[in-house]
């Protein structure tokens, strides 16, 4: 009899505790785990979120920063915590591809996670040295044919998303190049600048602040406001290439209970509203958007259809 | 003139209680960060990073180039006294500073570490304040080939580091570039020899490896042989320890000679300071008199290590205010920083925000005078180690070793890889197999892998050899090791130290 007193106000304790837990989520620190060092693009997004959620709720954030392996690192050790909505992942679409390009398995490494906010798009395009004879969509496609196959297109780590994009407009303009891999995003565009490629795969931020680089087009529906001269790709006669993104977001363990995932959607929509956050990036050419868990995972479903299309189609993966 | 009024400025900017504060703790930052194995410059700047996020840009930026100058030049303490870099391009500094403070001249060490830092500074800072134009238009001028070429340039290093022993440094920097076929293909994202661990995809932690093969190794063979008995070396009571003037005044082309080799190889993106201190090295070697000195604790050695990773500082920062493309990891830090106080690294920073830009070139000559002011007072301190009787010192070694593998990323992979490396480190030396061509291997590996495939990619191999730049520094590299090659077979009396392998 005893015992199972004992027991039963052990269970009570328990059932109330987890009960004032789930009622004033979050009352503990949350953990942002960056799979890129200090300084790196998504570690800047990560803080400045947090510097501009702090004036909309009195949860601590902790910014942790887990590299390698190309965001895998970062994923297991979110993968490795309790889903209760503490510890949460800051994506971007190259984790999408790296667990594709080595062969992870897709329902640990993706799904295993519920995508719960997606903060931003930023448009992918085609970046060339000013002064280079390549230095437009026509003459680009021109030299792409003159060279039949050896021209050179430069950009970060191969199977990544840029060199996805890159397969994406061979394919759909009908041309072939070959993608040059460097360590970094600015070391390939260093690259471009001395004259090893003839054109970067990247996003509208690159050309800010360097001198002699031009966007010559743009992955985007519309022209973009801040770049008014760049042509969309669709302006230049390739179709299908209206929405080519790199976005980031914050993704959470599969399992955390629904109130943590609200407040995260709740909390979003409140930081997109603010326009600190927007001049943050949109001055870059970034479209900030505000999708909850339904529109993040719907995009997360595309990305891993186009890239084993063209991953297989160009033979990274099988 | 107009550089002088801009500099000027910049050092107003300086006066007042605050900044001078923000610099010393960056300054202090940056030493203990840099003396602790396990925390590389980049890191340190990386550390205090969200500090600077309250503060104002130009403060920011002044205080985490204070630590990544102050970093380079604390990961030589360590390397002086108990034969542990602190940081990667401290490694060179072990090869001459631990001998010396093996013979109970640590003060000169420490000393001459010091001074090298802070004139391998200047001279960094003088360079790239004087010539960035033209020295990013270098930077330009290298493709993979030169890449290539100028990783295959560190590596005939070797053929001076092995001391003789041609065939164990042969096979050591073999496997040290072996090492580095370990993990994720830098071209294609293929896995290789992973065995499906996730944290062996970009292969082995640098550091953790570092300590182990120095450090670790170093307190194995010390254990074997009993030396940790052995009294430790108590420096001469009526001496000063430190060196004097005049032998400083010795080193000085030294130092000039190896800041600019630190500083023009800093600039290109991925070579940085570890790279340009072999170089440097290796060059202080083939010029002086005394070559035989050379790895048994010489002066020269120690200057020739310091002044080019602090110069290096310098070169890394001319692609990143010329080209907004960061030199070095800890550069690319810097780059980060500037991002998130939305400022453009770039050369629009010059027109845009010249007071940022010139703060920062007078906060690098402020700091490094207050390098020389805190490393001076601190030196007092670490010579002190030199008493610490081996009993003691040896198991902190080992406790530290195992924290500072441990802290590069949080991760208990990282002590076992220490640890195991520790062991291999042993097994070497024991064989009369030196360490440090590993650690070139697996620096240099996938520079020179990398480099290789895509100049190939790009346009056939053909390109080492009609690129002007490229075919020169081959051929300086061939000729670096066939020289000392053809001397030694003439002479075969002055190859030494091969017993133990025999």
């Amino acid at each position: 009899m005893k015992r199972t007193v004992l027991w039963l106000s052990v269970v009570a304790i328990l059932v109330s505790s987890a009960c004032a837990a789930l009622a004033a989520y979050p009352e503990k620190p949350i953990h942002v785990v960056n799979y890129v060092g200090p300084g790196g693009l998504m570690d800047v997004t990560s803080r400045k979120f947090v510097s501009v959620a702090k004036k909309f709720t009195d949860a601590t954030f902790v910014i942790e920063n887990k590299e390698g392996a190309g965001g895998l690192v970062g994923m297991q050790a979110v993968l490795e915590q309790p889903a209760d909505g503490y510890t949460v992942f800051a994506a971007t679409t190259s984790n999408i591809a790296k667990v594709l390009t080595s062969k992870k398995n897709v329902d640990e490494y993706v799904w295993g996670f519920e995508w719960i906010a997606m903060l931003m798009k930023d448009p992918e395009c085609l970046i060339a040295a000013e002064k280079a004879p390549v230095n437009s969509w026509e003459s680009l496609v021109k030299d792409a044919k003159e060279k039949n196959g050896a021209q050179l297109w430069t950009g970060p780590a191969a199977g990544g998303n840029d060199h996805l994009i890159a397969m994406k407009v061979w394919d759909k303009a009908g041309i072939v190049g070959k993608w040059i891999p460097y360590k970094s995003g600015p070391e390939a565009m260093m690259a471009l600048l001395s004259g090893q490629g003839v054109v970067y795969v990247g996003n509208p931020a690159d050309v800010g602040g360097r001198e002699g680089f031009k966007i010559i087009a743009v992955a985007r529906g519309e022209r973009m406001k801040q770049f008014p001269d760049v042509p969309t790709f669709a302006e230049l006669g390739v179709k299908g290439l209206e929405d080519e993104v790199m976005w980031r977001g914050f993704a959470v363990r599969k399992g955390t209970p629904e109130e943590a995932i609200v407040w995260w959607e709740t909390l979003l929509k409140k930081v997109v509203a603010d326009p600190e956050w927007r001049g943050f990036l949109e001055k870059d050419g970034i479209d900030v958007v505000d999708y909850g868990r339904k529109e993040f995972t719907e995009q997360i479903k595309k990305d891993l259809e186009d890239s084993t299309t063209y991953l297989r189609k160009y033979g990274l993966i099988k | 003139m107009e550089l002088f009024d801009h500099l000027l400025y910049g050092l107003q900017n300086l006066a007042g209680v605050t900044p001078v504060l923000v610099v010393i703790a960056g300054v202090v930052v940056g030493i203990l960060g840099g003396a602790m194995p396990g925390i590389s410059p980049s890191m340190a700047v990386a550390l205090l990073l969200p500090f600077t996020f309250g503060m104002s840009a130009s403060m920011g930026i002044v205080m985490l180039c204070a630590i990544y100058l102050a970093a380079n030049y604390g990961g030589s303490i360590t390397a002086v006294m108990i034969n542990t870099p602190g940081t990667p391009s401290a490694v060179v500094t072990a090869f001459d500073g631990y001998p010396l403070t093996r013979k109970g001249q640590a003060g000169t060490g420490l000393g001459v570490s010091l001074i090298a830092s802070v004139v391998g500074g200047f001279v960094g800072i003088v360079i790239l304040i004087l010539f960035s134009g033209p020295l990013a238009r270098l930077a330009l001028k290298f493709w993979p080939a030169e890449y290539f070429a100028l990783a295959v340039l560190g590596l005939s290093t070797i053929a001076s580091l092995g001391g003789g022993r041609w065939l164990e440094s042969f096979v050591a920097v073999l496997l040290g570039l072996l090492l580095n076929t370990i993990g994720l293909d830098p071209l294609s994202g293929v896995s290789r020899f992973t065995f499906d661990i996730v944290r062996l995809y970009d292969g082995f932690s640098f550091i953790p490896v570092l300590i182990g093969l120095f450090a670790l190794s170093e307190v194995f063979s010390c254990i074997e042989s009993g030396e940790v008995n052995a009294p430790s070396v108590v420096p001469d009571k009526d001496k000063s320890p430190w060196p004097s003037v005049r032998d400083y005044l010795k080193l000085k082309y030294a130092m000039l000679r190896a800041g600019i080799i630190g500083t023009v190889i800093g600039i290109f993106p991925g070579a940085g300071g570890t790279i340009a201190s072999f170089i440097a090295y290796d060059v202080e070697k083939r010029v002086s008199n005394d070559p035989d000195s050379f790895g048994k604790g010489t002066p020269f050695g120690v200057a020739a290590a310091e002044a080019s990773n602090s110069a290096s500082v310098g070169g890394a920062l001319v692609p990143l205010l010329t080209l907004g493309i960061p030199g070095s990891s800890s550069a690319a830090v810097l780059l980060g920083a500037l991002m998130i106080h939305e400022l453009q690294p770039g050369p629009e920073l010059f027109t845009k925000h010249p007071e940022i830009v010139y703060t920062l070139f007078s906060s690098l000559f402020v700091a490094n005078i207050f390098i020389l002011i805190l490393g001076l007072l601190g030196a007092r301190l670490w010579i002190r180690t030199a008493l610490i009787p081996k009993r003691a010192l040896y198991p902190m070694i080992l406790a530290f070793s195992f924290i500072g593998s441990f802290a590069v990323r949080s991760s208990m992979f990282d002590v076992g890889v220490c640890l195991a490396f520790g062991v291999i480190g042993w097994i070497l030396t024991r064989y009369d197999v030196p360490v440090s061509p590993v650690v070139l291997g697996m620096i240099l590996g996938t520079m020179i892998e990398q480099n290789l495939r895509t100049t190939i990619m790009m346009g056939g191999p053909g390109l080492f050899f009609s690129r002007p730049l490229s075919l020169a520094l081959l051929t300086l590299a061939f000729a670096s090791v066939l020289v000392p090659y053809l001397r030694g077979r003439k002479s075969p009396s002055s190859r030494k130290g091969a017993g133990g392998a025999a």
